[in-house]
């Protein structure tokens, strides 16, 4: 979809370590706090592990936002 | 190895079925690339729900497995159980998290539903590459060491100790008991601190 | 103390530190360093001989926080365990090149030893609990309107205790460490120091409320006559009898004032309060012979350099941080190493043994086993492709990667080895691989590319 269209949503992926960020996400989750459906959440075990080739990939692939978050 | 997926759907009561269509979503499974089962059920972490699991991989010849419900960091364990039940490795089993980063935290049906799929989608994709790995043993010193003196290490050194294994106790000052020495009665009973 | 001591499977290094700590869950190489006691412990008999001819005899006692006297070569207190002498190496005059030596003339079991040396041992254990404790908030160098403990007559809590103390410098007679006089009237300050983030810290010391109604109560009771005030923000009585103990402190007499005291300053030979009593809403003056201080309970000194010996981190105000509030109050983020007591945050004495068992049972729970699974979510090289580089060494933060030798068609060359107990699966170094010779078992590189495929279709 064309970002000129005003229905566009953008495709955001978050790569989120499994003992703080994904566990966060988990918590807002049982506090059912509510945000944007168009995000998508990578399990990683640690941010250190995040290759910054796989950001690009990401880019490289479409994405239009990616979260690092550790 | 073979590609042989099959995708369990978790209902989670209402937790997901109430925002995400799981009929839908386990449809969708069985379109993916390697996946050969797929169905949704109430409650996958329920004894019956296990036992769906364990059946499957014998009846279906499944290689892989993916579960969408909870987060992996709730009942991870319990599926990877399952899946060695089944007699495959645990390690071949994935999570799909539609419940705590979905169903949970998105109002909108459709929206949920699309993002469902999506998860799927992603974890089938990683299990394919999963490889069945083995957990390794370390040795045991069956020896502690505590570190201080005062009431916590006292207390700590003793009940290890009466459960029979040796303890170290390192204190810096010149003798144990650290605080407590210094205080002279204890709040609510009134007795001697030493 | 005495079971402690008396134990068999309890070995007690006292005068003694952690130093170095390597090694993981079940295998820990643990370093202590002795501190040299010079006496031999092993024929010290504590007979006391030593200490009453000792010639330094007016050393003030840090175990009476400075309100009595010592000797250079002494036990901490008489109940001691061990109750064996040992010199202190400041003020001994033989270890100050002076002439002395009187102790080792007369022990009668020739267990002095001027050249003793401060000795390192090592030690292999399979799991540490951490029992650090805590120390008092240092209100002097923070409270100038509390006189920045220049007025003798104004004490911390730990003082009054030395004094109430039948064992203690006034043989548990209350009275001012200045003059000796039996105080007519006794202000207890709370929070001095907590849950003030302007000059102390933000936090609850918990067991302040408690032991400062037990010091209001203990003036009553043994000064009927005298007046005991408690100035406080708020009474925190949650505990098992807590309430009912504040109470009976109010019923013996105590008065409760709630409000801050703004100043402390001196009125002949007593010390005025400055203040105000926020339920009537107005300013007070209050005369009085002793104030004592509730100060807050902060980390003990080095506790934040021994976290980083071992390896596993401290909280914003520098406790021991566990690994999750509710559910792991008693792990931490290093496996194998378990917390207890106030080093973990400021305890009560109740609170502090329960948590004290259950790290116990933590390090039970391992010893019942005789290996320990390891999880297989680690790093793994591809020696085909390691260049031996080096770069993945320094930035595992679990020391978990070696280069070692490999031997190969007549050379050697280096490659990277894990070890698999030491690597906890973070993947750090992987970024660090400029050949993609690691790869982390269970988020392969190819598993997490596959996701992002899977999602950015």
């Amino acid at each position: 979809m064309s970002i000129n269209n005003e229905n566009w949503e953008p495709t955001i992926i978050v790569f989120a370590c499994n003992w703080c960020s994904y566990a966060a996400a988990d918590l807002a989750g049982l506090n059912r706090l509510e945000y944007p459906a168009n995000v998508r959440i990578i399990r990683t075990p640690c941010s250190g592990r995040m290759d910054p080739l796989l950001v690009l990939r990401a880019f490289n692939r479409g994405a239009d936002g990616v979260l690092l978050s550790g | 190895m073979k590609k042989r997926v099959g995708v369990f759907v978790c209902e989670c009561g209402t937790n997901i079925s109430s925002v995400v269509n799981t009929v839908e979503v386990a449809e969708y499974a069985k379109s993916l690339p390697g996946v050969v089962f797929a169905t949704n059920y109430k409650y996958m972490c329920s004894d019956p729900g296990q036992e769906l699991i364990r059946k499957t991989i014998a009846e279906e010849g499944l290689e892989q497995v993916v579960v969408a419900s909870c987060t992996p960091r709730m009942h991870g364990k319990t599926f990877y159980n399952a899946t060695e039940k089944g007699g495959l490795n645990g390690y071949l089993c994935e999570m799909a998290n539609i419940r705590e980063q979905n169903s949970w935290v998105h109002p909108d049906k459709e929206e949920a539903t699309a993002k469902a799929k999506d998860l799927v989608r992603m974890t089938v994709n990683k299990v394919l590459l999963n490889k069945p790995l083995e957990v390794q043993t370390i040795p045991v010193t069956k020896k502690a060491l505590v570190i201080g003196g005062g009431i916590a290490g006292m207390q700590a050194a003793l009940d290890i100790a009466e459960a029979g294994h040796k303890v170290i106790l390192v204190e810096k000052e010149a003798t144990i008991g650290g605080k407590m020495t210094q205080i002279d009665k204890t709040f609510p009973t009134m007795d001697c601190a030493a | 103390m005495v079971a402690v001591a008396q134990h068999p499977n309890i070995e007690l290094v006292t005068l003694a530190e952690v130093t170095k700590v390597a090694g993981y869950i079940g295998n820990f190489d643990v370093t202590i360093k002795k501190k040299a006691k010079y006496v031999d412990w092993d024929l010290c008999t504590g007979c006391g001989t030593c200490w009453e001819k000792c010639p330094e005899k007016k050393l003030l006692d840090d175990f009476e926080l400075g309100l009595g006297q010592t000797t250079a070569i002494r036990v901490a207190f008489p109940q001691a365990v061990p109750g064996k002498a040992y010199i202190d190496a400041d003020h001994c005059r033989v270890l100050n090149d002076r002439k002395c030596g009187i102790c080792e003339k007369l022990c009668p079991a020739e267990a002095i030893r001027f050249k003793d040396q401060d000795e390192y041992v090592t030690e292999q254990v399979g799991a540490i609990v951490m029992a650090t404790g805590y120390d008092l908030f240092k209100w002097e160098e923070a409270y100038g309107e509390y006189g920045y403990g220049k007025y003798p007559d104004v004490i911390s809590s730990l003082h009054f205790e030395r004094i109430a103390s039948a064992g203690g410098p006034t043989g548990g007679n209350i009275v001012r460490p200045s003059d000796g006089k039996v105080p007519e009237a006794v202000a207890f300050i709370k929070c001095v120091g907590s849950r003030d983030d302007t000059k102390g810290k933000s936090y609850c010391s918990r067991a302040c409320c408690m032991y400062t109604a037990k010091h209001a109560f203990q003036v009553k009771d043994k000064l009927p006559d005298s007046e005991s005030y408690v100035f406080y923000m708020d009474v925190r009585t949650a505990g098992k009898n807590y309430e009912e103990f504040y109470q009976r402190s109010l019923d013996a007499g105590a008065k409760y004032i709630r409000g801050r005291v703004s100043k402390i300053y001196p009125r002949g030979n007593k010390l005025v309060l400055k203040t105000e009593d926020t339920l009537l809403s107005m300013a007070l003056e209050v005369e009085v012979d002793m104030v004592v201080l509730a100060t807050a309970m902060v980390p003990s000194e080095g506790a934040r350099d021994l976290a980083r010996v071992i390896g596993f981190s401290t909280d914003k105000d520098g406790f021991f941080q566990e690994a999750h509030p509710k559910l792991q109050p008693v792990e931490t983020f290093t496996a194998g190493v378990y917390l207890a007591g106030a080093c973990q945050g400021p305890k009560d004495i109740p609170d502090t043994v329960a948590q004290a068992s259950a790290a116990a049972v933590k390090v039970c729970g391992i010893f019942s086993k005789e290996r320990l699974a390891t999880e297989p979510l680690i790093t793994e090289v591809d020696i085909n492709k390691c260049s031996g580089c080096g770069f993945c060494v320094p930035v595992c933060p679990y020391k978990a990667i070696t280069l070692e030798e490999l031997p190969e068609r007549g050379f050697t060359r280096l490659v990277a080895d894990i070890n698999s107990s030491l690597c906890q699966g973070c993947g750090a170094c992987l970024p660090a691989c400029r050949t993609t010779a690691l790869n982390l078992k269970g988020f392969t590189n190819e598993q997490i590319v596959s996701e992002v495929d899977a999602l950015c279709l």
